[in-house]
């Protein structure tokens, strides 16, 4: 009998978090890297809520967790202001083209 | 009433000193003709203005109402500053002597400005296509308030102060054709030569303001009285003074100190030793001379030896005559042999300055001022004669060119033919006119120098004997019970004894040039005795009565008998030269057909001549003669001062008078001597020079003659000397200097900056450049260096930056993961 324990949790969230990151090396559209950033993010909570729940007990994971789907908001509303604005100064939304602070 | 005429006076002042600054500021686009009028209005016709009201007011004002209107000007002075306890205040000094000296001033020099509008609109005064014209004007109008504020001034320290403004004047004029070889040296030396006496100028100043306490003459004038009475202050036994050397003290010190302020007037009126510039002066433009070095500044020394005769002690007054004896007589030779109609004029004009200065020595007060007026009449005009000649003859100024010009220019003939008259002292002697004496003003002036000198040298035997001059004199004293009373302390109660007593005294101080005599005197009984005859004297308050006047007069030595020869000499050559220099200019036949052609007058030139002549004849003894007697009493309490004629009415009773007794007359022992010099100076200069130059010439060669004649051409060598002396000495010690400099100073100073410049390479190439710059651009350069190496991974790819962060966060996790097997097992 196959028991879901918090290994199976923190692979779930491990996938996640690798497909955010390849989302985000991989896309050159903004927007998809938002997305992947997002990936990421619940790839965390997946892991705060799971530990809370295996491990501290004390709610503190679910909290952080909640903590982090507003600050997911924010920054996605942040986020999309600053491509709102690369738009407007590249006429593209493709990153590699935004490369002019490089050193 | 009483403070007007002060105020008028001091008002004539203003415009002047305007009329400078417009001329300065605006005068090149006023323009040539009109800046002259501007001048000549602003300058002087509004100082001429007011000077006449007042002179004419003070005129027909009565002796009581002249001394209160003085005292009132005295009191009314303005505080101008205030050095600690001494307050410097300025005023007006208003006695007879400043209204006629003011109204002589005045009018002489607006003649003058009258006669330069015509002779300066001929003259071709561009420099750099820049006309002076305007600049010339200018200079005469700061001439003008400078002038007029001297002969206002009521304190040594505003004299002084416009001295030094005249002597500017006197610089900038002679200097006026600056673009000349010629004006700028003689500028120089003019200038040069004032400050050598000025220095004793200032060293008498010190003394007065040091030991009187004051720079106002009335201020002065009575602590020195005082002073002179008790034996304290500047007489004081106790008080020395070393002047460079030399010790001083009490009367020495005090004619040190009239010595020093005499030496300001012998810079100014070019006296014996200083008389180098003022032939040189002759440089600046002809009105110049007339007005400054003829007429008004030169004499301005003698009326500072005027204003300061009560500080004379009788030895100042016998080396002043000493100087003025020397200068009127020496000078006065010179004058026969010069050949240039200005250069005669100036050395006529100094040995009249020696006149005034001699007169001044032997203690006559008035005559010399008298003679000083008629002076600036006569020779202002003669001064303006020559300028005619020269304007008309298109500067020529020698005579030997000359000759036969009356025919081309008549005015100027007999205007200067009237001043050679004047300045020969033409009159008839014995001869009266109702009233009024026959003869010119230089006729009475020169004979009244010339009778106080022949009193001085031999009826002064008189004084401090019994004699029938000295019994005058004590009858005088009877006359004022009250002095006799206050005298009568202490046991001295009879004249004779005061006289005695006084007389030990200042021959006392008189020997004491010498120290040792000084003191040795100071211990003896006669010198105590002495002391307590000064108290009784202090409790006078130093008033004059006749008896005292006598004790001065025994203790002061007779004037030499060779100065009064000097003088009577100089009355014979004074009327040769003139007569020469007038008739080799205008009579005779001309001797240069060139010059005699085109030899012209001008209407603007010639009406001052006539002004002038008439003020000559007529002037100067009915206007300024009753004004200088009444000035006299100015001087009326000097230490010796001799009345003339005309000056015994009540304040002047206490001079010293003339001896009138029948047999001593000096006026008609004069009358022998040199009544008639000016007929026996005519005819023999006419019978040598009646037909040119040959007869003169012929003389020149025979043995004695010829050398005189080159000593007297060389002016005895005086200018020869002093460029030896001073000229060369001062460039010997410019070369020691220069030498000490370049050799010494120079090398000192090369040797540390010579260090210098090399400790600053070392500091600079290798301390700055290597260390503290190395310093400074390593670090840059290594920021620099590390900012490569940091920016080389900031690509802006954002998707690299993710993976680089991933990898190297897996790779620290995996790190962290070995790691903790390998501790933790």
């Amino acid at each position: 009998m196959l028991t879901i324990g918090l290994t199976h949790y923190l692979i779930v969230s491990a996938v996640l978090f690798c497909a955010g990151v390849f989302t985000m090396a991989t896309k050159r559209n903004a927007i998809g890297i938002l997305i992947g950033v997002e990936l990421v993010l619940n790839s965390a909570n997946v892991n705060l809520v799971a530990f809370d729940r295996y491990r501290a007990g004390l709610m503190d994971g679910q909290i952080a967790a909640l903590f982090v789907i507003v600050l997911a908001a924010a920054e996605a509303a942040l986020a999309v202001a600053i491509c709102m604005n690369f738009y407007k100064n590249l006429v593209t939304v493709d990153v590699d083209q935004g490369d002019v602070l490089r050193g | 009433m009483e403070p007007v005429l002060a105020k008028l006076l001091a008002a004539s002042l203003i415009t002047p000193f305007l009329t400078f600054w417009i001329l300065v500021l605006w005068g090149p686009k006023i323009g040539k003709p009109r800046a002259g009028w501007v001048g000549l209005i602003g300058g002087m016709g509004v100082p001429l203005a007011l000077s006449a009201v007042v002179f004419v007011t003070w005129f027909f004002t009565s002796p009581e109402q002249r001394a209160e209107l003085t005292a009132a000007a005295q009191h009314s002075q303005v505080l101008w500053a205030q050095l600690g306890r001494f307050d410097v205040t300025f005023g007006v000094k208003l006695d007879s002597l400043t209204v006629a000296m003011h109204f002589m001033v005045c009018f002489i020099a607006f003649w003058i400005f009258f006669f330069s509008i015509g002779y300066m609109s001929g003259h071709a005064d561009c420099v750099h296509h820049q006309s002076k014209y305007w600049r010339f004007f200018a200079y005469l109008a700061l001439f003008a308030f400078s002038m007029l504020g001297l002969v206002i001034s009521p304190s040594l320290l505003f004299l002084f102060i416009f001295w030094e403004l005249v002597g500017l004047c006197s610089y900038l004029l002679i200097g006026f054709y600056f673009e000349t070889d010629y004006a700028p040296p003689a500028a120089m030396k003019a200038f040069i030569t004032n400050r050598v006496g000025d220095f004793g100028f200032i060293i008498g100043l010190g003394i007065v303001f040091t030991f009187l306490g004051t720079l106002d003459l009335e201020g002065a004038a009575a602590a020195f009285k005082t002073q002179l009475a008790t034996s304290t202050g500047l007489f004081a036994p106790q008080v020395t003074v070393p002047i460079f050397g030399w010790t001083f003290s009490g009367m020495t010190l005090a004619t040190l100190m009239g010595v020093g302020l005499f030496c300001g007037a012998m810079g100014k009126s070019a006296q014996f030793p200083l008389h180098v510039w003022l032939p040189d002066a002759m440089a600046g433009p002809t009105p110049v001379s007339a007005l400054i070095h003829a007429a008004t500044m030169v004499a301005a020394g003698v009326y500072l030896v005027a204003r300061v005769f009560r500080l004379l002690t009788p030895d100042a007054q016998m080396f002043i005559a000493v100087i003025g004896c020397i200068t009127l007589t020496f000078m006065a030779l010179i004058a026969i042999v010069q050949t240039d109609i200005k250069k005669c004029l100036a050395y006529s004009t100094l040995s009249q300055l020696g006149y005034m200065i001699f007169g001044m020595g032997v203690g006559a007060w008035t005559a010399a001022l008298f003679h000083l007026i008629t002076h600036a009449f006569f020779k202002a005009m003669l001064f303006l004669g020559s300028g005619q000649v020269i304007e008309g003859c298109h500067h020529v100024q020698d005579m030997r060119r000359m000759g036969g010009l009356r025919t081309k220019m008549p005015v100027t003939c007999w205007t200067f033919f009237v001043g050679v008259l004047a300045i020969a002292g033409f009159g008839i002697p014995g001869v009266h006119l109702g009233h009024w004496k026959f003869g010119l003003g230089g006729f009475f002036s020169k004979d009244e120098i010339l009778a106080v000198a022949y009193d001085r040298a031999y009826n002064w035997g008189r004084f401090g004997a019994p004699s029938e001059g000295h019994a005058e004199a004590g009858a005088n004293g009877e006359a004022r019970p009250a002095n006799k009373e206050k005298h009568a302390d202490g046991g001295t109660r009879s004249a004779e004894s005061a006289a005695g007593g006084r007389g030990v005294r200042l021959a006392a101080f008189s020997s004491g040039s010498s120290e040792e005599v000084q003191h040795s005197a100071a211990g003896t009984p006669a010198q105590k005795a002495a002391g307590s005859e000064k108290d009784a004297h202090g409790a006078e308050g130093g008033e004059h009565h006749a008896s005292e006047k006598d004790g001065v007069a025994s203790g002061i030595q007779a004037l030499p008998k060779w100065m009064f020869w000097f003088a009577i000499l100089t009355a014979y050559v004074t009327p040769f030269y003139m007569f020469r220099a007038w008739w080799l200019t205008f009579m005779g036949h001309p001797r240069d057909h060139h010059v005699h052609e085109h030899a012209h007058e001008s209407k603007m030139m010639t009406t001052p001549l006539v002004v002038l002549a008439v003020g000559t004849l007529v002037s100067s003894y009915f206007l300024f003669r009753p004004m200088l007697s009444h000035a006299a009493e100015a001087a009326a309490d000097a230490p010796l001062v001799v009345a003339v004629d005309g000056e015994a009415h009540e304040p002047a009773a206490a001079l010293l008078s003339l001896d009138h007794t029948p047999e001593r007359d000096p006026h008609k022992k004069l009358v022998g001597l040199v009544g008639f010099a000016f007929l026996i100076g005519f005819a023999v200069s006419w019978a040598i020079y009646r037909n040119g130059l040959d007869v003169a010439s012929r003389i020149k060669a025979i043995p004695p003659f010829n050398l005189l004649h080159t000593l007297l051409e060389r002016k005895y060598y005086f200018d020869e000397l002093y460029d030896f002396l001073w000229v060369r000495g001062c460039r010997a010690v410019a070369a020691v200097c220069a030498f000490i400099d370049t050799w010494v100073i120079d090398l000192v100073y090369n040797l540390l900056s010579g260090v210098t410049e090399r400790i600053a390479a070392f500091s600079g190439r290798v301390l700055d450049a290597q260390g503290v710059d190395g310093f400074v651009n390593g670090i840059s350069e290594t920021a620099n260096d590390l900012a490569e190496v940091l920016r080389k991974p900031q690509t802006g790819g954002i998707r690299k930056y993710v993976l680089w962060s991933v990898g190297l966060a897996t790779a620290a996790i995996a790190a962290l993961i070995v790691v903790m097997r390998v501790n933790g097992g």
